[in-house]
């Protein structure tokens, strides 16, 4: 899902959070499964690190008051909004993101193919948090049903689709 | 960047208060953030910023006969999913459960509910409902204990100083057939929505005889604290489950909103507001043995 011209920086060369000032520390995190050092500041919002330094740009910055879920990443598996983590709370933590559910070569995951395959997908502003929040739940409970699933979503809006191809996408990944 | 801050994340509370005793400046304390990173959104932060997300000593629940410990730092999808909470005080789950989204309740601690006192938080009603004891852990290391009203001061306000952490949650348990207790709440949707209203309710109650020994009640996002109905369980107390009952209990619940926000433009909604909550509410505290009402009447 990630566009491949993103400036994607070698793990070993800390990235840089903009025109932060300079005497912002390194911070080691674990995201998609690799360790990144990032130089930011310590009370930056996870979302913004992931985004910025990171160029991880699947997941989105809505209201930053998690009412949209527009940045949901997982945390240790758990589905949470980046948006309201400072990022030096997750150092060590193995943080998953939108990127990393595809395999290394750019095959989509089956989740993000049935998103695909259901048209649950439109302007796609939402859909990376909708498929992260998905995939918490089906973390959790391998085999939801439709009011299982619709109450994980609580808390991702859509505007555009009526969310009912996102629910059919993920009940078609529930295990039968 | 912010200038001059120092985070920490302490592994133990002998780690916490070597850091804060020290310390005169304003600290911030961190666990899920899901209220205080949107409060100190475009604001600078305080000097130290603690993150208790690792500290296990305030992270875990530990129930014994007589008491249920909560540590503060423990997330909302924790209490909600303890099994013994939900057999002992399925009102505490029950709130629980209904915070925000599961996002929210991922990172959002029952202690952080706690600190921010907003007049809507939906475990404020439940933890006055249940007498808890608030253990404070203060900047010296040494420890206080507050019951509800003495920590909870008014809207947003508690009276704890600057480098006071609350350290755990306890509540008493009272085990037995009798004991009953219920969550109702209503908001604009059905989930991650802020409560307009919620009731909280403990009580013993007399399966067989259907009889109400006793019961506590308590209503949140109706004034700056929660507000214990007296005038409600006074009505209840005593007496025997049934339509008649019922239609009593609603309309004291709804004279509670007339005299509690009378000049108020919510007035009108909240009247009605808390007597479907009423239902939900009896219906969660006896079950079976309630039947509601075939009409409610409002007074004019």
């Amino acid at each position: 899902m990630t566009p491949k011209d993103l400036p994607h920086l070698p793990p070993s060369e800390p990235a840089f959070a903009g025109f932060r000032g300079t005497a912002a520390p390194c911070l080691t995190l674990t995201v998609n499964g690799r360790e990144h050092s990032v130089v930011a500041d310590p009370t930056d919002r996870l979302s913004l690190v992931l985004r910025d330094c990171l160029g991880l740009a699947g997941l989105k910055q809505g209201c930053l008051e998690g009412e949209c879920g527009a940045c949901t990443v997982l945390v240790d598996g758990e589905p949470v909004n980046s948006c309201l983590i400072l990022v030096f709370q997750v150092q060590g933590r193995s943080i998953t993101t939108v990127e990393g559910l595809e395999a290394p070569d750019g095959t989509l995951s089956p989740l993000q193919k049935a998103f695909v395959e259901h048209g649950a997908v439109q302007c796609g502003y939402c859909t990376p948090g909708m498929v992260m929040a998905a995939q918490g739940l089906l973390n959790r409970n391998p085999s939801p049903d439709e009011r299982e699933i619709r109450h994980a979503l609580g808390g991702n809006l859509c505007r555009c689709t009526g969310f009912q191809g996102i629910v059919d996408a993920i009940l078609s990944q529930a295990a039968q | 960047m912010s200038v001059g801050v120092r985070t920490t994340s302490p592994r133990d509370l002998t780690d916490l208060a070597s850091l804060t005793c020290g310390y005169s400046g304003p600290i911030a304390f961190i666990a899920g953030g899901t209220d205080l990173i949107i409060k100190q959104s475009g604001m600078d932060w305080p000097g130290l910023v603690v993150d208790l997300t690792r500290l296990s000593e305030i992270g875990a629940i530990r129930v014994s006969d007589t008491m249920a410990e909560i540590g503060a730092a423990t997330s909302l999808t924790a209490v909600a999913a303890h099994p013994v909470l939900n057999r002992e005080l399925p009102v505490l789950t029950q709130a629980a459960a209904q915070v925000g989204s599961v996002q929210i309740r991922n990172r959002a601690t029952i202690g952080g509910n706690l600190a921010s006192a907003v007049p809507a938080g939906d475990l404020l009603p439940v933890l006055k409902c249940l007498d808890c004891r608030v253990e404070i852990r203060r900047r010296d290391g040494s420890v206080q204990r507050k019951g509800f009203d003495e920590l909870v001061v008014g809207q947003a306000k508690t009276s704890l100083a600057n480098g006071d952490l609350i350290a755990r949650i306890a509540i008493p348990l009272r085990h037995g057939p009798n004991r009953a207790s219920a969550f109702a709440k209503i908001g604009l949707r059905e989930v991650l929505t802020i409560a307009r209203l919620n009731l909280a309710a403990v009580a013993d109650f007399d399966r067989e005889a259907r009889r109400i020994n006793d019961i506590r009640l308590v209503a949140g996002a109706i004034g700056p604290v929660p507000l214990r109905l007296d005038t409600v369980e006074t009505v209840l107390r005593g007496r025997v489950v049934g339509q008649q009952l019922a239609d009593d209990a609603l309309q004291a619940l709804v004279a509670v909103v007339d005299n509690t926000i009378r000049g108020r433009r919510s007035r009108p909604y909240k009247r009605r507001a808390i007597a479907g909550l009423g239902l939900d509410l009896l219906q969660g505290l006896f079950g079976r043995a309630f039947e509601p009402p075939h009409e409610m009447r409002f007074p004019a």
